[in-house]
């Protein structure tokens, strides 16, 4: 890895520049760009940010992630997860009565806001990748149309609560765990090994790699 | 340390691509792309102001209202935290309290003192500046746990007359308050932490 030099003249075509030449997205530092080894990265000598990764078979593992979270969120979404029971009466909830009781009480954007954040995003920003590194991995290659999709499906990460919503219907569960008889459902399981799977994925998708084999819009 | 800026090029945040007639759309995924972020400074300090302000009904507002045979309840963040600290549940008040009190007022201190940090050209505390706003990037989402919580015990508990918990209206501002929080800290540009007076002869987008 070197510096940039201000000798060397900048290539005209964008090909030519972006194969040669790299950017801490960070903190702006110019680098030529290297050749990384497998699972070798790039580190900036100023900020220290990770600016490009090589991880190996990501886009495989990324898929196989995808298709499994994707599979678990049908279940986690179309059975209950929790359900308890006290004095003879019972009440069994899923995802979507946690959103709907927001909007039976009149706090529809709420109650909107919750559907985006735990269904919709999440599932959305899964189906963009799956899209993504799918194509990526049948041909090697994918089209500027895919570029559009990653660039939504990253935009989409920090907007994907699935994990959270867990840890609140575990904060949940121990608040109410002293009044009444509470018994987990298959979409609490499910939801668990979303977490850890989509937790997984973000070590296991290199991001470098995956935007190198898009294409540019011609 | 030569920068991207300075020779011409912009650097896309979302694919990494170097553009050279910047601000132009990336020619790989299509975004927008700026040597830096144009009127970054402002969109934080507006999406902070109007996190702040939503911060303040939602905790003097009821979250939650617990009714039951012996009567209503309605209970703020801040109450049902002291609480759960009566029935012994230590580590859940925990959890409930960092999330809802202290990463919303540390995130709103962190982005003050970033934004703050560069409107005075502060040139020092680079690295410990970009750890705090990574930090704040990646830990601002965990706040909304509370809002999560509310909703599953809302539907949960349900048993007719005997006990049935509602959502309160402090929690819409709250949800309020934790995605304006998010749209600041997003807003921010980090490249501005390390950037001198001295390379802004190429910056076409006023701050």
């Amino acid at each position: 890895m070197s510096e940039f030099h201000a000798e060397n003249p900048l290539p005209q075509s964008a090909d030519d520049l972006n194969a040669q030449y790299i950017a801490c997205p960070h903190c702006d530092s110019l680098y030529v760009r290297p050749r990384l080894s497998e699972n070798e990265k790039l580190e900036c000598t100023r900020c220290h940010s990770i600016i490009m990764t090589n991880k190996v078979r990501s886009s495989e593992r990324t898929l196989a992630a995808m298709i499994g979270a994707l599979i678990l969120y049908g279940v986690a979404v179309s059975f209950p997860f929790l359900s308890m029971e006290r004095s003879g009466l019972e009440n069994k909830i899923s995802v979507i009565d946690c959103i709907s009781v927001l909007w039976t009480n009149q706090m529809y954007l709420l109650s909107i806001a919750l559907a985006l954040l735990i269904v919709v995003l999440p599932v959305s920003r899964i189906l963009l990748l799956v899209q993504v590194v799918g194509t990526i991995r049948v041909n090697g290659r994918a089209g500027w149309r895919n570029a559009r999709a990653l660039r939504w499906a990253q935009f989409l990460e920090p907007w994907s609560m699935a994990e959270i919503f867990m840890i609140g219907v575990i904060v949940s569960l121990v608040k109410v765990g002293k009044m009444a008889n509470i018994t987990v459902g298959p979409s609490f399981i499910a939801l668990t090994v979303l977490i850890v799977l989509l937790t997984w994925t973000s070590t296991a998708m290199c991001r470098s790699t995956t935007w190198a084999a898009l294409e540019r819009k011609q | 340390m030569r920068t991207a800026r300075e020779y011409g090029l912009a650097v896309c945040q979302s694919c990494g691509w170097l553009v050279q007639d910047a601000p132009a759309r990336c020619d790989r995924c299509g975004r927008k792309v700026h040597f830096r972020n144009p009127a970054s400074l402002q969109k934080v300090w507006a999406y902070w102001l109007a996190g702040v302000i939503a911060y303040i009904p939602g905790n003097t507002y009821p979250i939650m209202i617990t009714k039951s045979v012996a009567g209503e309840n309605a209970a703020t963040i801040i109450g049902g935290v002291l609480t759960l600290i009566h029935h012994q549940s230590y580590l859940v008040a925990g959890v409930v309290f960092i999330a809802s009190i202290v990463i919303p007022v540390s995130k709103f201190l962190v982005i003050a003192w970033l934004a703050l940090s560069i409107q005075r050209g502060q040139a020092t505390g680079e690295h410990t500046r970009l750890h705090a706003y990574e930090a704040t990037e990646f830990i601002g989402r965990w706040s909304m746990v509370d809002v999560f919580v509310v909703a599953a015990l809302a539907a949960l508990i349900q048993l007719g007359a005997l006990v049935s918990i509602q959502p309160g209206i402090g929690i819409q501002a709250f949800a309020l308050s934790v995605i304006f929080t998010m749209l600041s800290a997003n807003a921010f540009d980090a490249r501005l932490i390390w950037d001198r007076e001295q390379d802004k002869e190429n910056d076409d987008d006023n701050l």
